[in-house]
């Protein structure tokens, strides 16, 4: 048994999760622990996927040659390893599919981004895999910004993201952009071509609170396009962000999420980055972000 | 041809090889089944996800898949096409570019559960490799070697993600008969140059297939809204989102023969020995390994 410390919370594991820092607290908030697993699935689930299972306060959970997972009560991950899964793959999905299932069986808001400091709060880079979230989060923390999440930014009741752990994954070209040496780097899994990357200076390990978001995309065309996102219309892009949005209807949380995100769409901003698919242009992107945050504070 | 089809088999797979009249294809569903007199914008065909959309399959897995392998990902397609097969209670259109494969463990990609049927395109090589030369923005050589490649995939690089899946596309040979060959599934061919001649009777024929509206004024309507003039005129007011980023445009002329004032002796003589068979079969050859230049109906 390991504690550990991420999101603001107390991890007491069966399973070791290296990028996450220990933790001397004696009280688990949240337990993980090697079991059995009902292969079936759960007893009366509300909605039934097709590796996956829901009710209220559950999830169940099978990812095909790497393991089994029940998720309950926002405190508890039971893992049933497949026969030949590897330790890093089930590491993965603990740190991934099953804590923002806690996340969200705990009633946070979980965008599936990346956080970093500015000032005296946080802007997160939100969007789907591949759009650049971790990428620009690394580019900025080249340029002295401190990292406070990777993939999953948790905000609390307090309209903070917690602090995740100091690591960002990065895939073998973004490394190679960035001119990180990955030689000195481990992969995440031996399948595929990314890397742990740890953040050893700059990761910031304090609640902050969340300033804005940036949505990002990407277009066919050359130019840099910034569309702020006003009222209501903040609304579905924080919806189609949240990390796992199908988790959400099946745990009945959706009533509550629709709630969380209303208030969080009033006290932020929201913009849209459109960026051109051909060649990231990464400082560019940096320079424009950075002079788009000195003018909204400006405006505040 | 053999159909082996089960109730949850929804889904209508509209396949080819890159620039065989796929997206043609697609306007002119998406016109069929829209009732406003305008034309449907090109950026809103709305016919259904590619097989190879990221965020589809991932919707069906219901876990991440952006840190597992090509491999280990299409492993997992065949058991998220059928659950995305039984959501739909009415047929979906799905564009494919992968050629119809089969995986390490023998299941096909493509499973015949969820398949209620193929309509594959084919268009005459000599043609597409211009227009593919385009599109990747290469020179005709290595459009060429492409359509040649045994090993030719869409999205395969290991060292980053890529918006879509892994797509074997194989050469354009073995994409062709992987298709037109490929057992149990219901499929109809159809011809690019046969869409062009005989407008009217080949679209019927597949808007028939499909379970589309296929009566003549329907089809002639929606014939008239994704003419080629029409598609590029829209593309000229406001970029085509499909569009590779190197390309100048997307709709670009749409002929049938335009390699004649294009290829040159050598690279049609490559052409031809790379696909003489498939050539042969489908009409762009005659009997003395000339390139045919006029076309009539095939069945």
């Amino acid at each position: 048994m390991q504690m550990y410390t991420a999101f603001g919370l107390s991890i007491n594991s069966e399973i070791e999760l290296p990028p996450l820092l220990n933790s001397d607290t004696q009280q688990a908030d949240i337990q993980i622990i090697i079991g059995k697993v009902n292969k079936n699935g759960l007893d009366t689930p509300a909605k039934k996927g097709l590796f996956s299972q829901l009710a209220a306060n559950e999830l169940w959970l099978h990812v095909p040659n790497i393991a089994w997972f029940y998720v309950t009560d926002g405190n508890k991950i039971v893992v049933e390893s497949e026969a030949n899964a590897d330790a890093q793959s089930i590491r993965l999905y603990l740190l991934g599919s099953c804590l923002g299932a806690i996340m969200h069986q705990r009633n946070r808001l979980v965008i599936h981004g990346n956080a970093i400091r500015v000032g005296d709060g946080c802007i997160v880079f939100a969007g789907n895999s591949g759009n650049g979230k971790s990428t620009l989060a690394a580019a900025f923390h080249q340029r002295g910004y401190d990292i406070l999440a990777d993939d999953l930014a948790v905000i609390d009741e307090q309209w903070n993201v917690q602090p995740s752990y100091p690591q960002i994954k990065l895939w073998h070209d973004t490394a190679k952009k960035l001119d990180i040496d990955i030689k000195g780097l481990k992969r995440i899994r031996f399948q595929v071509d990314k890397y742990a990357y740890p953040i050893k200076k700059g990761f910031y390990n304090k609640p902050l609170p969340i300033k804005a978001i940036y949505l990002l995309n990407n277009h066919n065309q050359d130019e840099f396009l910034f569309e702020p996102i006003k009222g209501v219309d903040k609304f579905n892009p924080l919806r189609n962000n949240t990390y796992r949005i199908n988790y959400l209807d099946g745990l009945g949380l959706k009533k509550q999420h629709f709630k969380l995100s209303s208030q969080l769409a009033n006290k932020i901003d929201v913009t849209r980055i459109t960026r051109p698919n051909d060649g990231f242009q990464l400082d560019k992107l940096v320079d424009l972000i950075e002079a788009d945050l000195a003018k909204n504070e400006g405006n505040a | 041809m053999s159909s082996i089809t089960t109730p949850q088999a929804n889904i209508y797979w509209l396949a080819s090889y890159p620039k065989s009249g796929n997206t043609w294809t697609r306007a002119f569903i998406a016109n069929l089944l829209h009732e406003e007199p305008e034309p449907v914008d090109i950026n809103e065909f709305h016919t259904g996800a590619i097989a190879s959309g990221r965020e589809w399959v991932e919707a069906a897995l219901d876990f991440d898949i952006n840190e597992l392998s090509h491999d280990e990902i299409d492993l997992l397609r065949p058991a998220a096409y059928r659950w995305l097969s039984q959501q739909l209670e009415t047929p979906g259109y799905h564009k494919i570019h992968d050629a119809y494969t089969y995986l390490a463990n023998d299941e096909p990609l493509i499973p015949i559960e969820a398949t209620k049927g193929a309509l594959y395109l084919v268009r005459n090589p000599l043609d597409v490799v211009v227009s593919f030369a385009h599109h990747n923005h290469c020179t005709i050589d290595k459009a060429i070697e492409n359509m040649g490649n045994s090993k030719f995939a869409f999205c395969s690089g290991p060292k980053r993600i890529h918006n879509q899946l892994r797509q074997w596309l194989l050469s354009w040979s073995e994409h062709v008969i992987s298709w037109a060959d490929a057992p149990d599934i219901n499929t109809l061919v159809i011809r690019y140059e046969d869409m062009k001649n005989t407008p009217i009777e080949t679209f019927t024929h597949m808007a028939t297939f499909l379970e589309l509206p296929n009566d003549i004024d329907t089809v002639t309507a929606a014939l008239e809204h994704c003419k080629i003039e029409k598609l590029q005129a829209q593309e000229a007011e406001k970029p085509f989102k499909e569009k590779s980023a190197k390309a100048e445009s997307f709709f670009r002329k749409g002929q049938v023969g335009d390699w004649q004032n294009t290829l040159t002796d050598e690279q049609i003589k490559l052409l031809i020995n790379d696909h003489r068979d498939l050539m042969q079969r489908f009409g762009y050859l005659d009997n003395h390994d000339q390139p045919i230049t006029t076309y009539s109906t095939q069945e």
